[in-house]
């Protein structure tokens, strides 16, 4: 019997039971659906994880005091599962450690060859009058190179210069939301602000930059870090920003700072470091473990129905095996040989999964489209997504109905014929 | 004329406990290319046993069964499939067609499952036994006569050796069996061999020889009335 012709007699049989046939498919239709929404939220974020991350430079390599961020250990030592420190990053508990000397040091273009740019930052924040009231508002005391790296140019005026740096001039430039809360549409260039009780002057506005999804330039304001220093009394970086010439340069860059600054405070065991370098790629796969991992739980959850969905197939089929006893009867009278019965009923069994998967694919798309507005990003639907669920509900079809159609292939012509 | 089927010492003994049923005991039976013979017998005679046999739907415990001069007793499950498919029709009292399916469907049923023999056309077939206005009709859109009718010309749609009914008039009126039995006479006169199972003197006078089944062994017509 060809397979076509197995095709046509199975299709015939489901669509004799239209109603039943739909409602036998509806658990895997769910269980399928579930699985591509699930599957294609997972990607979604993923990839608009990925977008935020490389707004912050794929080249851009970050240093945090503190032990232990990353997805890569073999800078952080190869010792790391005995430190007995070991744990969650502790920047935010102890004093920085990442020092004026340290940035210096980077900054020496003839012994660090690949690092392009280095800057530092001090977070501080000050309170602002604003059109709506007192706001506080995030300074960053930082060098003239934070403007390359994170791709800031001025608006109007000028971002600071390396002299101003050197000689901790007071002087403050306003991202473009922070200087339209404060000064509406006038030009604030030329006025001053006090920080702290000091008086800065307003050199420059910034075009509208990229939120990165952890911080918004916009609303931040940027002054030296030598000036920041002195008015908020922080002698350490919170963060040290180095971009290394291009990414394939990136490791040998981790392990140039990674020695350098091991050198800098003295440590000599790796495992021991007092910062933790991690680039935008470290940062990227640590987002894609964690997010693969709740994709493939919430989906691998999600599959379970798709077992219970396998055993109402079964069931239906059973129940078709005993409804069409004297029809399997007949068929083997002329001369269906049992493999020709296995064929037929495994084969209706595969065709109502995999049309419940096929039409739980829509729905799981559906789903997609219909929550979009709400979670803001975008459900990603692969092709490797609805590969799996086709391949997946053959199996269901193919594991469940076996056992019916078995059933069905065993029957003895005489006692089927005389089946009532 | 050759033989179509011989029957060598057939029995059939079932199992039931620890008593054993002698369904045939001992068939000796040959039926000859172009007859159309009548088995008739009451029932328990072992009538049905022996239409299952001869169908190959059922083995023999003991004995010999040549279908065309093969012996096919000892044939395997899927051979004996085979040998339904190709050189038996089967025409039975009931449930004799696939529900929701049309008639030329329903008569192209065994080809399915292999290549027939010689070529017949299914729609001249259809038209032969009357059904030519009702080729694409559903079979539960038909009556009893035209559900045997359809039957008769799927028996023959492989060109088979023989053609097995198993009580076909069972379920009809007078008239609609006259007419049935009217039709397998003449397909026995295009040169179809029929072998024809009922309990019914009357049904059998349409055969040109009657085998008589009692107790599971062949008799004569004057041992029966004895």
């Amino acid at each position: 019997m060809k397979l076509y012709t197995i095709f046509k007699q199975s299709l015939k049989a489901i669509f004799t039971n239209k109603g039943r046939s739909f409602l036998t498919t509806l658990g895997i239709v769910i269980g399928i659906g579930s699985v591509i929404a699930l599957i294609s939220l997972g990607t979604g974020v993923k990839s608009s994880i990925s977008d935020q991350i490389s707004t912050l430079g794929t080249t851009n390599i970050t240093i945090m005091p503190g032990a232990g961020f990353g997805g890569d250990s073999s800078n952080t030592g190869e010792a790391q599962s005995g430190h007995p420190g070991g744990g969650p990053p502790s920047f935010a508990l102890t004093a920085s450690t990442l020092t004026k000397a340290d940035l210096e040091s980077l900054s020496d273009s003839s012994k660090h060859p690949q690092i392009k740019l280095v800057t530092g930052e001090i977070s501080a924040s000050s309170i602002f009058k604003s059109s709506s009231g007192d706001q506080r508002y995030t300074i960053i005391g930082t060098s003239d190179s934070y403007a390359d790296i994170q791709h800031l140019d001025a608006d109007k005026g000028i971002f600071f210069s390396q002299q101003a740096v050197a000689s901790s001039a007071k002087v403050i430039v306003l991202g473009s939301q922070l200087s339209s809360d404060l000064f509406g549409d006038n030009n604030p260039v030329g006025k001053s602000l006090i920080l702290e009780g000091m008086d800065y002057e307003i050199i420059g506005v910034l075009n509208e930059a990229d939120a990165n999804g952890f911080t918004n330039p916009n609303s931040q304001a940027y002054i030296p870090y030598t000036a920041a220093s002195e008015t908020f009394k922080a002698e350490n970086f919170n963060s040290l920003t180095v971009q290394a010439e291009s990414e394939s340069a990136i490791a040998a860059v981790k392990e140039d700072i990674q020695a350098t600054l091991l050198a800098n405070h003295n440590i000599t065991d790796a495992s021991l470091a007092d910062f933790s370098v991690s680039s935008s790629a470290d940062l990227l796969s640590t987002m894609n473990g964690i997010t693969d991992m709740l994709t493939s739980l919430l989906a691998g959850i999600a599959a379970i129905s798709l077992v219970v969905g396998g055993i109402g197939i079964m069931n239906i089929m059973l129940v078709s095996v005993t409804e069409r006893t004297r029809e399997i009867g007949l068929r083997k009278a002329v001369g269906a040989k049992m493999s020709d019965i296995l064929g037929q009923f495994i084969m209706e069994a595969v065709l109502l999964t995999l049309s419940g998967g096929i039409l739980g694919i829509g729905l799981g798309i559906l789903v997609g489209k219909v929550i979009e507005p709400a979670i803001g990003f975008a459900p990603i639907v692969t092709s490797g997504a609805i590969l799996l669920a086709v391949g997946v509900s053959s199996i269901v079809g193919l594991l469940f109905g076996v056992y019916p159609a078995a059933k069905a292939s065993r029957l003895n012509p005489i006692d089927a014929l005389r089946y009532e | 004329m050759s033989k179509v089927i011989e029957l060598k010492g057939i029995k059939k003994i079932y199992k039931t406990g620890d008593e054993d049923t002698i369904a045939l005991n001992g068939i000796d039976l040959s039926i000859e290319e172009g007859e159309f013979v009548a088995i008739m017998g009451p029932s328990g005679s072992g009538k049905s046993t022996l239409m299952h046999i001869l169908g190959l739907l059922d083995k023999p415990s003991t004995g010999d069964y040549m279908l065309d001069g093969q012996n096919i007793s000892k044939l395997s499950v899927s051979k004996q499939s085979a040998v339904r498919n190709q050189q038996i029709g089967f025409v039975f009292q009931q449930f004799n067609l696939l529900p929701r399916t049309t008639v030329l469907d329903n008569v192209l049923l065994p080809t399915i499952y292999g290549k027939p023999r010689n070529n017949v056309n299914a729609i001249k077939l259809i038209e032969d036994v009357g059904l030519g206005d009702r080729i694409h009709h559903k079979s539960n859109q038909l009556s009893g006569g035209q559900i045997q009718r359809v039957a008769i010309a799927r028996a023959l749609i492989m060109d088979p050796s023989i053609i097995l009914a198993d009580e076909p008039t069972g379920n009809l009126d007078t008239k609609r069996s006259k007419e049935i039995l009217e039709l397998f006479r003449k397909i026995n006169k295009a040169g179809a061999t029929v072998v024809l199972i009922t309990h019914e003197e009357e049904i059998a006078t349409y055969a040109d020889r009657t085998i008589r089944l009692r107790d599971g062994q062949i008799v004569t017509k004057e041992e029966i009335s004895a």
